[in-house]
């Protein structure tokens, strides 16, 4: 079977094209709990909450270019939850002064025949993962402190195996295009969080 | 010696000369030792010349001289060196050497002037000057000014002391206010702006959508005399409330009768008396306490209003002032009112309140605190976290649509949009067909003795919802009349009525509806009582009718009807009641007894007198008998053959 051909057109998600404000830290596992502490002093009075996702990615080939890459997760904790379908874009290479990252995104709510429907289409699963972790939410701010680890039998996310010692910290907003004003929160945030965690911007092309 | 193994003990010099350095790869370099010239010259530089000249302390003018005169020979000499600046070693041992000479020599000349005694001589120095004959003024003055000295450093020391017990009472203060300040901080939200310490009334934090800053000022009581006595309840911390957020305040829910004027309802206004202090909290506590209450009084009466005007009913909700109303039943006003008084006014309006009836809806009142509360944990919980943690924050419902293929009903559906005040009109309809119905039963229970009327109420009910159980009985004759068991499920609108077979009947709101069915029901059970009587008297039931076809109309319900024959079926007693008509009791004569009854010529046999003859109606007043089943037991027995 020959893959389509794949548009190199960029993807916006309906008439509001919402953009995705990032900024990427990590803590040892030992400094989790004054981390969480922390966040659960500076964030929204909700219940801290935890969750458990399984994150698998999927490529589509074309000939020439790049792949497409889109990201189907679910959630492990909550079985009957919709699946959650994500674009991300390229970083903008905007201008330095932003103190983000900002990328292009587009989410989807999806039914439980995702996946089928993406081998469907051909694409192809690259890679899978397992995150579990506690979310917080200050505003329209989210702070995600996850654990990501390795599934050792693909498909099977019982049997894994940490990746690091360490947690992936992400803050991140999601805003329609040209709201730097955000950048401004989430920096002013994560200097709240500075002797714990270093959030920075993070280009993951650099690390490619 | 020679037996025991060589043991190689390696002996090495103790260095014995300096090392200079030692290198990264552990070569020591050594400082190459001093010539005898070079170590002479080291040990001369460390003579200090200066020690010597000590000794010719005695004499301070040759001394100050000859120092005077050193210093300038000094100076020549560091001019000397300026020019060409020392190498050589002896330098400073000559400089010092000659000056020693030039001393000796001086001293040499001196010892020579004195001995010719001729310019010179010495005297010894007299060692105490000061022995002075001064007069006594002087004496009292020098006393009076040392006093004087002692005198002040004396008053100097005191105000010291006072100063600092000052210091430290004013300490104690500032630490106080630092402990009170400790205290608030532990109940209440503070935060420092600039050089205030600014507060939080809102319930924001709990989800409160409400406008109203709610800010209040923590600020240090100075406002208190040092020197007089301090308060028993002087507190060094004080609170400053916003001015609207003063006094105290409550939501007044009733229930009345509609008045043909609402414009003299709009100027409700009662008053509370203030909050006792409870011992051991602070006075702030009761006034943020108080400043919260009413921030929440009035944020559900903003709620409350707002709902008033937006919502669509036939008959629109009413704003006027600080009071709401609402309609729930035709006739029938629900005023919902925020009484908000402030200190200074409390006096004035304290009195004519006493004379007005408590027409408080307490219920409703606590209702409304606990909706809002409610609405404050939904908008907090409505921010659900997504799972999985990637998605957005949307509404659950929205994420869920899609995937799910939910229709518009479904979408809706999981919409909650009832505001508060649907809510509290709606528990406001049901408390008072609640109390109404409870009224309806309890004076028709009272006014009809026969048959008798019991409701058991059921402690368990919700705020839309409770249920009586209603029991129609007659005196006596509990155990054998249980035919008509009523479960009344009283609701928001209506009132479903549940039969003991099962037959389901709704009535309106309506009061007369009620009444009407109870009345109706009741008629119908001194029929049914009849029926079972005849049971246990061993008479037969020949017919049985709930309702009658036939006979006056009833206005309301139906009459029922039953006949009931004797044993050896001699006798027949026929009732027949109706919920406005009231009973009519006939009793069925065998033929033989009825005197009046023309002989037939068709019936010539004995037989046939048996034969039920003509209906005779009884005087039922006139019976004796507490209520009407007694009576028919009397009727009924005497009607019945000695066996």
């Amino acid at each position: 079977m020959e893959a389509p051909p794949v548009t190199v057109m960029p993807v916006t998600g309906g008439t509001i094209n919402m953009m995705e404000y990032l900024l990427q830290g990590s803590v040892l596992d030992q400094s989790l709990d004054s981390l969480l502490h922390r966040l659960r002093g500076l964030c929204d009075n909700i219940e801290p909450e935890s969750f458990a996702d399984h994150e698998l990615v999927y490529l589509l080939k074309g000939r020439q270019g790049n792949p497409f890459i889109l990201r189907a997760r679910r959630s492990l904790a909550h079985p009957t939850a919709p699946w959650h379908l994500r674009y991300l874009g390229q970083p903008e290479v905007g201008d330095k002064s932003r103190h983000a990252l900002v990328r292009n995104c587009v989410d989807v709510a999806a039914s439980h025949s995702l996946p089928d429907f993406l081998n469907e289409m051909g694409f192809r699963m690259d890679h899978e993962f397992v995150a579990k972790g506690h979310i917080f939410r200050k505003g329209a701010l989210k702070v995600v402190v996850s654990k990501l680890s390795r599934a050792l039998v693909p498909g099977n996310t019982d049997n894994t195996e940490p990746l690091s010692l360490s947690y992936l910290v992400e803050l991140s907003v999601l805003a329609p295009a040209g709201q730097d004003t955000v950048s401004e929160d989430m920096r002013s945030f994560a200097e709240q969080l500075k002797p714990l965690v270093h959030l920075e911007k993070i280009d993951p092309k650099r690390l490619m | 010696m020679s037996g025991v193994p060589a043991v190689r003990v390696s002996i090495e010099s103790s260095c014995e000369r300096q090392v200079q350095e030692v290198s990264l790869d552990g070569v020591e370099t050594y400082v190459p030792p001093l010539s005898m010239s070079q170590n002479l010259a080291k040990l001369a530089q460390r003579i200090d010349f200066g020690q010597g000249s000590d000794s010719d302390e005695e004499d301070p003018n040759g001394q100050s001289r000859v120092s005077d005169w050193s210093k300038q020979d000094l100076e020549g000499e560091e001019g000397l060196v300026k020019f060409q600046p020392c190498s050589w070693p002896w330098d400073s041992v000559r400089n010092h050497l000659r000056s020693a000479l030039t001393e000796m020599c001086v001293l040499h000349d001196m010892l020579s002037v004195i001995k010719e005694k001729k310019y010179m001589a010495l005297d010894p120095v007299s060692q105490d000057p000061i022995v002075v004959r001064t007069p006594q003024v002087f004496q009292l003055i020098s006393k009076k000014k040392s006093l004087a000295t002692a005198a002040q450093l004396l008053l100097r020391g005191a105000e010291k002391l006072n100063k600092s017990v000052a210091e430290s009472q004013e300490q104690w203060r500032q630490r106080d206010f630092n402990a009170e300040l400790l205290h608030l901080r532990s109940q209440w939200k503070l935060r420092k702006v600039g050089d205030k310490i600014l507060g939080d009334l809102s319930y924001r934090s709990a989800g409160s959508l409400f406008t109203h800053h709610g800010t209040f000022e923590v600020i240090k009581n100075t406002d208190i005399d040092l020197d007089k006595k301090i308060p028993d309840d002087y507190c060094p911390l004080n609170v400053q409330i916003p001015s609207d957020l003063e006094g105290s305040a409550y939501i007044k829910v009733s229930i009345q009768k509609q008045s043909a004027d609402i414009g003299d309802l709009g100027t409700v206004s009662l008053f509370r008396k203030p909050l006792k202090a409870k011992p051991g909290s602070q006075a702030w506590h009761l006034k943020l306490e108080a400043a919260q209450n009413v921030l929440l009084c009035k944020e559900i009466f903003t709620q409350l209003s707002r709902e008033a005007v937006q919502i669509k009913s036939h008959i629109p909700h009413i704003v006027v002032k600080n009071q709401i109303i609402s309609q729930p039943f035709p006739g029938l006003q629900l005023s919902i009112s925020l009484c908000h008084s402030t200190m200074d006014k409390k006096n004035q309006r304290a009195s004519p309140d006493k004379t007005k009836p408590d027409d408080h809806l307490y219920v409703l009142e606590h209702n409304l605190h606990q909706l809002i509360r409610e609405f404050h944990k939904q908008t907090v919980s409505s921010s659900v976290m997504p799972h999985p943690a990637s998605a957005p924050f949307v509404p659950k419902r929205l994420r869920v649509a899609g995937p799910m293929a939910y229709d518009k009903s479904e979408i809706s559906s999981l919409q909650q949009s009832e505001g508060l005040l649907e809510k509290i009109v709606k528990q406001a309809k049901h408390i008072f067909l609640r109390s109404r119905t409870a009224r309806t039963i309890d004076s028709l229970a009272s006014r009809i003795e026969d048959p008798q009327i019991q409701a058991h109420w059921s402690n368990i009910n919700d705020v839309y919802e409770s249920s009586v159980k209603v029991l129609i009985t007659s005196q006596g004759y509990e155990q054998i009349c249980k035919s008509i068991q009523l479960q009344l499920n009283i609701g928001v609108e209506q009132i479903r009525v549940v039969h003991r077979d099962g037959r389901v009947i709704t009535l309106s709101h309506q009061e007369q509806e009620l009444q009407d069915f109870l009345l109706s029901q009741m008629s119908q059970h001194q029929v049914h009582a009849v029926q079972q009587l005849a049971k246990v008297m061993g008479w037969h039931v020949l017919s049985f009718s709930n309702h009658v076809g036939l006979g006056a109309i009833e206005s309301i319900g139906n009459a029922s009807a039953i006949t009931v024959a004797s044993p050896n079926g001699a006798y027949a007693i026929s009732v027949r009641n109706g919920p406005e008509s009231g009973f009519k009791v006939l009793v069925q004569f065998p033929r033989c007894q009825a005197k009046d009854l023309l002989k037939s010529d068709v019936l010539q046999d004995g037989k046939w007198n048996y034969l039920r003859g003509p209906y005779k109606e009884v005087h039922w007043s006139k019976m004796e008998g507490r209520n009407f089943v007694y009576k028919m037991e009397l009727l009924m027995a005497a009607l019945t053959p000695y066996p």
